[in-house]
């Protein structure tokens, strides 16, 4: 496997800067708009998809020239950007802040559901018009494409730069992103600034996927995802709205994914790119080309998200609710309808889990469905392998996740804000990788089979009643403890680490014990959901847990309202109920549940019950 | 007078800092400074903008760590070690700017300040610790049911000394609070730690005279109670009624130390920090103001020329 | 132009259902210095914030030269000749103090005079020449009221609304940003602060309004409210003041 002369990795290092080029492309727009609003937009992959198909039209469709092509592409990415930036985001400028990133989550369901109805999901051949000829140099390679790759990659990196650093709109785009109050003091028209940026961003977005889709010779419609995830890694790497550092960022994670590849195969791309990123998280918090330690400044403005007054049920009101969820069996019986309801709970179990570590401690994880997968694996890997009694190997599972989840998170811990959310995605994406290539452990991708059901007394609760009571029963009593978790003294010190970790620290609140405390509550609830799962799926394998799953959850969680126990609860029932009720119009479903998503937030920002 | 006390009764400081040092890059914030703090002694450190003494606190309190120097406090080295230890042995300090836990109520806010105090916080093995912590919060005890109770009541009292001014806020969260209310709620969120040295960057800050007084009461009141207290402050009435010592720092260093009298006639004092007026004397000349009103009325008047 | 620079006419204001000012009228002069005395929590900043656009009142308006600035948003208002040094200072904080202070010039084009009035506002505040590559937010406190100053000035403004501009300022600093407030002021720009170093800001304004939880209680000459025996009791700490 090994290549022995020096020209492969000739090869391999040109095309680990190619691919480089093509995350620069995509991690400096997502600096840009970071930069801008503080917003790590998950739609940006889907711009990505986007431009890849308007030039798919172009080329094979219109028969275009190629600069065409390019400006075509630009132009229309542009014109997306500012689009989503108008509606998307603009309304949602007095909203908490976590309220647009949910937005651009949604618009990403949005795009990429209407890119497969309209051209299949099946992947398409975007052919390159540039000349095939490559130039030799010391065994490796380079040809047109690479260099063009290169070129625009570069090219447009630094008239970024010089657009920040040296223009007057630059100058405004960073105020605008430091204190909005304050550039609308100075005259800067926010509004603009932000459609600029949108503008720009989108067309390098777009720009990029149209490269890679000439690289590769294919496109398809969800190849946004990976991509997006990969420029966010870039961008965290070099350091978080630093258009230089997203650029070096890209560069290194592209040698590092093939390296990688040429070293231990392709299996282990991803593998490479989030342990990388988690090492230099560890080591450099700020990003590789950050300033050394520093004091956060105290904040300097005292703005305050004007938060919503949240909807507080009254005790009567919950008890009533949870006794007509628990006799609801007894009334409706058909079992579709009871196992959907079942599910519902259980993804419940997972947005309970998240909605104490991202609303009430702040460190919102983007890779919560690790804690399943964990939680799913021990459990049924416990009864198969080990023969522990499934009643017994489940909440084992849970001190499993709540173990392993606060290990793998904890060198997050010393990491502020959106490095939080990347390094926990990163976590979660290893762990999905770890199962998939430990075969000796998790039976690698064939997955687990033949999980035994849950069992009491020697009968299998298999039936519709107790798809939808076990879940239920487990459901209610976590969130009860949970509940009960929050009003005492220690909800108040985790609120206080989500408020001003800074301020905590000087009244001796230890930031790792708490975080590492709220990781393994977490964990634990979340862990006891996924082996619940196993054991009513009875087939698990590494996609059962996907990273969309962990979004999905971070949606309910903001749905519901951040922080907000019943809030988690009706957030999962509503997003693991609603597409059920689109069931007719499968096709369609996921796109409904996109447009529903965002008609959501943008009326109720703060979540169905509001942030607590 | 003072000073005989002192010599006749040998003890400890509560905080000794010797040579301690800060540097920015290029700039040396806190330049060797030393500086010593008997318990139940209020000393006041003034200075011009920029003279490090917010860095300073920084540096006693744990949030930063000094390039060189030593911090003694209660006769044990605390140089370097982190905020949050610093804080169970007893040390509190307010925020120049604020920082108060904007989402959380003025009574939650006061409360976190006793966190230390909690029983359930104080086991401090490692695993074992967070994990009674954790059954205790959800088992409530009736001796946890009390001390949460007690607090809650003491909390209420420390709001109370700030009169009406945060008492009917109570409940409301403190990012709706004015900017000067914010930092009272930081001092009582001080308070509440039941600290045996106070930290105060700028109590007073954005509070007119009246209210400044009112502030000056209260600090008087603490001091009057035991509490040793380490002031930042520039309103000089205040440190001049206030302090037992007051530390002048320019440039990081020490210029000046003594009984606050002394300090304020210091020639070197007056031109680093008071400037002339500040002092009454109607004479104006000096580097700071040699040739800067010329130059002042020159820029102001290409600024508004349209 | 008119006599009256800037009016409030019957402004109501809200945050949620909390009513902050009741029928808030006051008037500021062409080339005078108003001042706004209060106490904590009278709804001062907020004064500000609905000057500038950032709070909408719900009744009442706010008119700036003759011209009504409802409907406008913020940037639009200072585009009018509305400059601003908010409270606590408000610098864009990662940005060097430069940039933060040509930031306070965006609206205008002329590169040259910019680049003059630059160098002007350095002769004002020396220490941030020494300082203007360093990053706005590691400045000291007394450091950071003067950048905001000075951004505040490079817009040539007619007007500045000042939220505390003398906070955290050493007593050499409050004397000299008093006395550039007045500088700027002979040159015919107007303004308008709330100051609670009221027994100085009486020295140097014209006139005065005082108020008290969200209403006008008390206004006129700024001396005669120095005298005002009330003032001196609620603002001026009573016996103390001199
Ligand atoms: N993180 C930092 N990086 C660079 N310089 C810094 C940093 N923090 C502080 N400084 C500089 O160190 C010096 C001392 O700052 P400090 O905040 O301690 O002053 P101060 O005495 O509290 O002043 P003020 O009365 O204005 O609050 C200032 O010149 C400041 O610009
Ligand atoms: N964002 C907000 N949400 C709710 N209430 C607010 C908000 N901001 C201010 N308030 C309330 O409005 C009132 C007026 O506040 P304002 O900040 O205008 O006072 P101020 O006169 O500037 O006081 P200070 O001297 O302390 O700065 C206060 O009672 C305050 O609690
Ligand atoms: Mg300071
Ligand atoms: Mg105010």
């Amino acid at each position: 496997m090994l290549p022995t002369t020096f020209g492969p990795w000739l090869d391999y290092t040109i095309n680990g800067l190619v691919i480089g080029n093509i995350y620069a492309l995509l991690a400096v727009g997502l600096a840009l708009i970071f930069g801008v609003s503080h917003l790590i937009n998950f739609a940006h992959g889907s711009v990505y998809m986007v431009g890849a198909y308007i030039g798919w039209l172009c080329v094979t469709k219109l028969a275009l020239p190629l600069p065409v092509t390019f400006v075509t592409v630009a132009a229309g990415c542009g014109l997306l950007g500012a689009v989503i930036e108008r509606v998307g985001l603009r309304p949602l400028r007095n909203a908490p802040r976590i309220a647009p990133l949910l937005a651009t989550i949604g618009l990403s369901v949005v795009l990429d559901q209407s890119a497969q109805l309209l051209f299949s999901p099946d992947p398409r051949a975007l052919p390159t018009q540039l000349p095939t000829w490559r130039i030799a140099i010391g065994g490796g390679s380079i040809g047109a494409l690479d260099l063009l790759i290169a070129g625009v990659g570069i090219g447009s990196a630094g008239l970024l730069y010089g657009f920040l650093r040296f223009t007057k709109l630059g100058w405004a785009v960073r105020a605008t992103a430091l204190d909005r109050d304050a550039a609308q003091q100075c005259g800067v028209d926010v509004d603009k600034v932000n459609r600029t940026v949108f503008a720009i961003a989108s067309a390098l977005g777009g720009v990029s996927g149209l490269l890679v889709g000439m690289y590769y010779n294919t496109i398809d419609p969800n190849m946004g995802f990976q991509a997006g995830l990969k420029g966010i890694v870039a961008q965290l790497i070099g350091g978080v709205g630093n258009v230089p550092g997203a650029i070096a960022g890209s560069l290194l994670l592209g040698l590092i994914e093939s390296y990688g590849i040429a070293l231990f195969g392709t299996s282990y791309r991803n593998l490479f790119a989030f342990v990388a990123l988690i090492l230099i998280l560890v080591l450099r918090p700020n990003g590789l080309f950050a300033r050394a330690r520093r004091l956060p400044p105290e904040p300097l403005t005292g703005t305050f998200i004007a938060p919503s007054r949240p909807l507080v049920l009254p005790k009567w009101a919950v008890w009533t609710l949870a006794a007509l969820a628990l006799a609801l069996p007894l009334v409706v019986q058909q079992p579709y309808l009871l196992q959907t309801l079942g599910n519902a709970w259980l993804y419940a179990l997972l947005a309970l889990s998240l909605t104490l570590v991202a609303g009430t401690v702040g460190q919102v994880s983007l890779g919560h469905a690790g804690l399943l997968a964990i939680g799913a694996y021990a459990s049924s890997l416990l009864a198969l392998d080990a023969g522990v009694p499934v009643l017994l190997a489940v909440p084992l599972a849970g001190l499993v996740a709540a173990a392993l989840g606060t290990a793998l998170v904890y060198p997050a811990f010393r990491l502020r804000g959106h490095y939080v959310s990347i390094a926990t995605l990163a976590v979660g994406e290893i762990v999905t990788l770890v199962i998939l290539n430990w075969e000796s452990l998790t039976r690698g991708p064939i997955g687990v089979t033949g999980i035994p059901p849950l069992s009491v007394a020697g009968k299998p609760l298999v039936s519709g009643q107790w798809v939808y009571w076990v879940p239920l029963i487990v459901l209610l009593a976590f969130a009860a403890l949970q509940s009960r978790l929050l009003n005492s003294h220690l909800g108040r010190t985790l609120r206080a680490i989500r408020e001003d970790d800074v301020a905590a620290r000087s009244y001796g609140v230890d930031l790792n014990r708490y975080k590492g405390l709220a990781f393994a509550v977490a964990g634990f609830i979340a862990g006891v959901g996924g082996a619940l799962m196993a054991h009513f799926y009875s087939y698990i394998n590494h996609e059962t847990f996907p990273a969309p799953v962990s979004m999905l959850a971070l949606t309910m969680v903001i749905l519901g309202g951040l922080g907000n126990v019943a809030g988690a609860v009706l957030g999962a029932a509503v997003l693991v109920g609603l597409p059920e009720l689109f069931r007719a119009a499968a096709e369609y479903r996921m796109l409904i549940y996109g447009v529903v998503l965002l008609l959501l937030i943008r009326f109720r920002p703060q979540g169905l019950l509001g942030t607590v | 007078m003072a000073d005989q006390l002192k010599n006749s009764l040998p003890k400890k400081p509560l905080l000794e800092i010797a040579g301690l040092t800060r540097r920015f890059g290029g700039l040396t914030a806190v330049n060797g400074l030393s500086l010593t703090v008997e318990t139940g002694e209020l000393v006041s450190i003034i200075g011009p903008n920029g003279a490090g003494k917010t860095t300073l606190f920084n540096l006693i309190s744990g949030l930063d760590a000094p390039d060189a120097g030593a911090v003694t406090f209660e006769g044990g080295d605390v140089t370097g070690l982190s905020a949050e230890r610093l804080a169970a042995l007893g040390l509190a300090r307010s925020f120049q700017h604020g920082r108060v836990f904007g989402n959380l109520s003025v009574l939650d806010n006061v409360l976190v300040g006793a966190h230390t105090r909690l029983r359930a916080v104080k086991p401090q093995i490692p695993l074992v610790g967070p994990l009674v912590e954790l059954a205790l919060a959800l088992i409530r005890p009736p001796s946890v049911r009390a001390e949460e109770e007690r607090l809650r009541a003491e909390a209420t009292e420390i709001v109370r000394m700030f009169g009406e001014r945060l008492t009917p806020r109570l409940d409301k969260p403190a990012h709706s609070l004015s900017y000067a209310n914010r930092r009272r709620v930081e001092i009582a969120r001080a308070l509440a730690l039941h600290p045996r040295l106070l930290l105060l960057d700028e109590p007073t800050a954005g509070m007119n005279p009246t209210e400044t007084a009112e502030m000056l009461e209260i600090i008087r009141g603490l001091k009057a109670g035991g509490l040793t207290i380490l002031l930042i402050e520039h309103k000089l009435d205040l440190v001049m009624q206030l302090s037992d010592r007051v530390v002048v720092m320019d440039h990081g260093a020490r210029i000046a130390e003594g009984p606050p009298a002394a300090v304020a006639g210091d020639p070197a004092v007056i031109e680093a920090y008071l400037g002339h007026k500040a002092v009454g004397a109607a004479n104006q000349d000096g580097p700071n103001q040699d040739g800067g009103r010329d130059a002042e009325g020159d820029a102001a008047r290409i600024l508004v020329a349209h | 132009m008119t006599d009256v620079l800037l009016r409030l006419d019957r402004v109501n204001s809200f945050y949620g259902p909390v009513q902050v000012h009741f029928d808030l009228s006051l008037e500021v002069p062409c080339g005078q210095i108003v001042c706004l005395l209060g106490g904590n929590a009278s709804g001062k900043s907020t004064t500000m914030k609905v000057i500038l656009g950032l709070l909408k009142p719900r009744s009442g308006q706010v008119v700036f030269d003759g011209q009504p600035l409802t409907g406008l948003n913020t940037p639009q208002i200072v585009r009018r000749g509305i400059g601003s040094v908010p409270e606590s200072r408000r610098l864009f904080g990662t940005m060097t103090v430069r940039e933060n202070v040509l930031m306070g010039a965006y609206t205008r084009s002329d590169a040259k005079s910019v680049a003059e009035d630059y160098e002007g506002v350095l002769d004002l505040f020396p220490k941030l020449r020494e300082r203007h590559a360093q990053q706005a937010g590691t400045l000291s406190g007394g450091e950071q009221q003067m950048v905001a100053m000075a951004r505040a000035l490079m817009g040539r403004p007619r007007l500045i609304v000042m939220d505390e501009p003398t906070m955290g300022l050493s007593p050499l600093h409050v004397d000299r940003v008093l006395e550039m407030i007045q500088t700027i002021n002979r040159q015919g720009v107007s303004i308008f602060m709330v100051e609670q170093n009221a027994s100085l800001a009486l020295q140097i304004a014209h006139r005065g309004y005082v108020l008290q939880t969200g209403r006008i209680v008390l206004s006129g000459p700024a001396a005669d409210l120095a005298r005002d025996p009330q003032i001196r009791d609620a603002y001026l700490g009573g016996a103390q003041a001199a």
